[in-house]
C-alpha cells in the first residue's frame, strides 16, 4: 500500500522531484545491467534483470504486472516451443522460445504413433454430454433454491456446501468398488454421470447466487402479462443469467475435459482412455516423449483457451455478482 | 446488464459479432466432420468410423433417455405433489428432483457405501465375496462380510500399528503410529502436519499475491485488459497439463527452472528428487495455479467498493494502511471469506496435482492426507485394502468438516448465502 502512495504522489512535500529521481535511477539500473552483461561474457539475462529493475523504479505497477504476466505465460510458451522442436533437439537445455530447426513433426507423430485421436474422441463425447446435462440440472435446481422457501431448503444448501469438502478419495474408493462389483470398469457412462454429479453442487451455488441478484419483480411482471412460472423462468431469468450460465458451462466443461483421478481409476484399458490418461502415460514412462506430450497438450489446450476467451467477459460478473449484494 | 443490452441492440445480419458467433457454433461440426473424414478410410490414430458410430449409438440414446425421461418423470412428480400430496411447494421440489436424484445416486449412495465399506474386510483377496459378478475361488471364506470388528480394526489401523489384532507398543507402553503407506514417515500425524502446512502456505500466498495484484489492477493504469488476460491464463489451462508440464520443467537437467538458475551462475537443484525441494515445487505450482482465481474474485470485489469511501477517509486524514484496514478489508469480507473457505477445502483435497507431479515421492515425502489415501487405495503402495482406505477417508472428512464448521461459525462469512 505504501508503494501505491509513493507512485501516486510524484512530487513530495519535502521539495524533491521524485519523478525525476526515479527516472535517473531507472536509467542507472539499466546501465548497470548492461555493464554486468558485458563483464559476465555477454550473458543477456543480466541486461533483462537490469531493465526490469529500472522499470520497477520508474513504473512499479507495470514492472510488477509485467513480471507476473511473464511468470504466467512463460510455461505456456515453453510447451509451444518444445512441441516445435525437432526430434534430435528435444533434450535441449536452451531457453529459446522458437527452437532452431522448428518443425511440426511432433504433431504428426502424436497422431500417427499414439492413439491420440481416439483419446480426443472419448474425451469430447464425455465432455459435451456432461456440460449440457450438468447445466440443465443445475439451472433448474438453483432456480428452486433462489425463488422458493420450502421445507428442507437450508439443510439442502448446507449439504451442497458439505459435498465440496468430500475428499476425492472418499468417493473414489466406493465408486471404484461399485463399478468393479457391477463389472463396469472401462465404461464411460458411469464416468459421465459421476462427473455431472460432482459438478452440480458448485454450479447450483453459483447460479443461485446469480438468480438472487435478479429482482423477482421482473418475473411477476411477466406473469401478469400471462406467462406461467416456467415460461417466465425460460424467457426472463435464463437470458438474464447468461454470465452465470456461461461460468457453469465452463466449469462443467473444464472439469470433465481435464479430469484425471477418477478416469485413471475407472478407465483401465487404453482404448477407452481420455487424453489426460494418454498424455500422463507419455510422460510417466521412462522414455519420456516430451515432444509428443507437448504437441498433444497444445492441441487439447486450444479449445479450452478459445472457450475461456470467448466467455472471459462473463467471468468476473458471473462469479462475483452472486457474492456481492446487488 | 451485459446480456440484456446485447439482446436489445439492433444488429446487421453480417456484423462481425454474428459471423464470429456462427463460426463458433460451426467449429464443433467442422471438427466432427474432420475426425470422421480422417477415419473414413480405415483406422487412424486409434479410431475407426465403426468406433465413432458405436459410441454415438450408445451416447445419443443415453442423453435422449435421460432428458426425456427426466421431463416425463418431473411432470408426473409435479402432478403427484400438486394433486395427491397437495403441497404448496410442488414446483421447487419438482425443479430440484433431477439434481437430488443425481446427488443421491452418485454422491450420497457412494458415501453411505463408503461407511459400510469401513465395516468390511474388502481386500484384493476377498473382493469376489463382495461382488455378484466375479467368480469366487472355492477356498475363499465369505461367511462374515460386514462386522463392527472389522470397523474397529480398520479405524485403529489408520492411527496405530496393529499386529495380530493388538496395538504395537514401544518399551514405555506408548502405542506406535501405524504406517499408512510403506515408509516409516508415512504415519497419520506426519501426513496431517504436512497437509496443514501445505494448506496454510498455499492459501497464504493465494490471498496475499492475489490481493496485491488485484489492488494494482484496480488502479488507473494502461494495458489493463492485456495484463488481465495474461494473468488469467494459468486458470484456463487444463489442470493435468499444468501439472505434467511443471513436472517436466522441474527436471534437474532439461527443465527451464534449473536452466534459468544455471544461466545466472547458480547451482542446479534436483527438484523432484529431494524431499524438501519437491515439496517447494508442488507448493509453487499450486500457488501459481490459484492466484488468477483470487485476482479475478478480489478485483470484482474491489471494483464494487465505491470510491467515495476512500475520498471521505482521505479527507479525514486516514493513512493508506488505515484505509486498507478499515475500508478495503471489511467491504471485501463477503467475497474474501467464502473464497478462503473454498480455497482451504480445495487445497486440502488437492490430490491430482501431487499424484501427477510427484505421486507423493520421493520416498513418500510429499504425500498429504488425500494423496496418502489415494496411494493406499490405488497407487504406488496399493494394498487394495478398501476397508482400511474407507476408514481413512472418513477420518480425513471428519477433520475437514470440523475445521469448516469452526471456521464458518467464527468468521460468520457464509451466513448471507443462506439468509437471503
Amino acid at each position: 500500500m505504501s508503494a501505491i502512495t509513493t507512485a501516486r504522489s510524484s512530487s513530495s512535500p519535502d521539495g524533491l522531484d521524485w519523478k525525476q529521481i526515479r527516472r535517473y535511477g531507472a536509467i542507472g539500473l539499466v546501465v548497470l545491467g548492461a555493464l554486468v552483461t558485458l563483464l559476465t561474457g555477454f550473458n543477456l539475462g543480466w541486461l533483462v534483470i537490469g531493465a526490469w529493475l529500472g522499470l520497477l523504479v520508474w513504473q512499479p505497477f507495470h514492472a510488477i504486472l509485467i513480471f507476473y504476466s511473464i511468470i504466467s505465460i512463460y510455461p505456456v510458451l515453453r510447451v509451444i516451443s518444445i512441441s516445435l522442436r525437432p526430434t534430435s533437439g528435444l533434450l535441449s537445455r536452451s531457453l529459446d522460445i522458437i527452437p532452431p530447426g522448428a518443425t511440426l513433426d511432433s504433431y504428426a507423430q502424436i497422431f500417427s504413433e499414439e492413439a491420440f485421436l481416439a483419446w480426443l474422441w472419448n474425451t469430447i463425447v464425455i465432455t459435451v454430454t456432461v456440460s449440457i446435462i450438468g447445466v440443465i440440472v443445475a439451472a433448474t435446481g438453483a432456480y428452486a433454491f433462489s425463488r422458493w422457501r420450502f421445507p428442507g431448503r437450508r439443510p439442502a444448501l448446507i449439504f451442497l456446501l458439505t459435498t465440496q469438502m468430500i475428499p476425492a478419495g472418499m468417493l473414489l474408493v466406493p465408486l471404484y468398488v461399485i463399478v468393479a462389483q457391477l463389472g463396469l470398469t472401462n465404461n464411460i457412462s458411469g464416468l459421465m454421470l459421476a462427473y455431472i454429479t460432482t459438478a452440480v453442487p458448485f454450479s447450483i451455488w453459483i447460479l443461485k447466487g446469480y438468480y438472487d441478484t435478479i429482482p423477482p419483480d421482473l418475473e411477476e411482471a411477466a406473469m401478469v402479462d400471462g406467462c406461467n412460472r416456467l415460461e417466465s423462468f425460460w424467457r426472463i431469468i435464463l437470458p438474464l443469467s447468461t454470465p452465470a450460465l456461461s461460468i457453469v458451462f465452463l466449469f462443467n466443461f473444464l472439469g470433465a475435459w481435464a479430469e484425471f483421478l477418477v478416469a485413471k481409476v475407472i478407465l483401465v484399458s487404453p482404448d477407452v482412455w481420455t487424453w489426460s490418461l494418454g498424455l500422463n502415460d507419455l510422460i510417466g514412462t521412462f522414455n519420456t516423449d516430451w515432444g509428443k506430450y507437448a504437441a498433444g497438450s497444445v492441441i487439447v489446450t486450444i479449445p479450452v483457451l478459445l472457450l475461456f476467451t470467448w466467455q472471459s467477459k462473463y467471468l468476473i460478473s458471473g462469479l462475483t455478482l452472486g457474492g456481492v449484494k446487488g | 446488464m451485459a446480456a440484456s443490452s446485447t439482446a436489445l441492440s439492433p444488429r446487421s445480419p453480417f456484423s462481425l459479432q454474428r459471423i464470429l458467433r456462427w463460426g463458433l457454433y460451426l467449429t464443433p461440426v467442422a471438427i466432427f466432420l474432420a475426425i470422421f473424414l480422417a477415419v473414413s478410410s480405415g483406422e487412424f490414430s486409434g479410431l475407426t468410423s465403426q468406433g465413432i458410430i458405436d459410441t454415438l449409438l450408445f451416447v445419443v440414446p443415453l442423453i435422449i433417455v435421460l432428458l426425456v425421461g427426466a421431463l416425463v418423470l418431473q411432470f408426473l412428480l409435479f402432478q403427484f405433489l400438486d394433486k395427491v400430496v397437495k403441497t404448496p411447494h410442488a414446483m421447487p421440489y419438482t425443479l430440484l428432483a433431477p439434481a437430488v436424484v443425481a446427488l443421491v445416486l452418485f454422491m450420497v449412495y457412494p458415501l453411505i457405501f463408503n461407511v459400510l465399506l469401513a465395516f468390511s474386510d474388502l481386500r484384493r483377496e476377498t473382493f469376489p465375496c463382495y461382488s455378484s459378478v466375479l467368480t469366487r475361488a472355492p477356498d475363499l471364506d465369505c461367511s462374515v462380510l460386514y462386522s463392527p470388528q472389522y470397523a474397529v480394526e480398520n479405524f485403529t489401523k489408520v492411527f496405530f500399528r496393529v499386529r495380530d489384532g493388538e496395538i504395537v507398543r514401544d518399551e514405555n507402553g506408548n502405542p506406535e503410529f501405524g504406517r499408512l503407506l510403506r515408509t516409516r514417515d508415512s504415519t497419520f500425524p506426519i501426513l496431517l502436519a504436512r497437509t496443514i502446512i501445505w494448506t496454510l502456505v498455499n492459501v497464504f500466498f493465494h490471498v496475499t499475491i492475489g490481493m496485491a495484484l488485484a489492488m494494482i489492477m484496480n488502479q488507473k493504469i494502461r494495458f489493463k485488459g492485456i495484463y488481465r488476460s495474461l494473468i488469467v491464463i494459468p486458470w484456463a489451462i487444463p489442470g493435468i497439463i499444468v501439472y505434467l508440464t511443471w513436472k517436466q520443467e522441474f527436471h534437474a537437467q532439461y527443465g527451464f527452472v534449473n536452466n534459468l538458475i544455471e544461466a545466472f551462475g547458480g547451482q542446479a537443484i534436483s527438484w523432484l528428487d529431494d524431499p524438501f525441494y519437491a515439496f517447494v515445487a508442488i507448493i509453487f505450482v499450486n500457488v501459481w495455479l490459484g492466484i488468477p482465481f483470487y485476482m479475478v474474485m478480489l478485483l470484482g470485489g474491489l471494483q464494487s467498493i465505491s470510491a467515495e469511501y476512500y475520498e471521505a477517509a482521505q479527507m479525514d486524514g486516514a493513512s493508506a494502511l488505515q484505509r486498507f484496514r478499515n475500508i478495503t478489508i471489511p467491504l471485501l469480507r463477503p467475497i474474501l471469506i467464502p473464497a478462503i473457505t473454498l480455497d482451504v477445502i480445495w487445497t486440502f483435497n488437492k490430490a491430482d496435482l501431487i499424484v501427477a507431479m510427484t505421486n507423493g515421492g520421493p520416498s513418500e515425502s510429499t504425500n498429504i492426507l488425500v494423496t496418502g489415501l489415494y496411494n493406499a487405495a490405488f497407487g504406488t503402495a496399493a494394498t487394495l485394502e478398501f476397508g482400511f482406505a474407507s476408514a481413512f477417508s472418513i477420518i480425513i472428512f471428519i477433520i475437514l468438516f470440523l475445521f469448516a464448521i469452526i471456521w464458518i461459525t467464527t468468521s460468520g462469512g457464509l451466513k448471507e448465502i443462506y439468509d437471503r
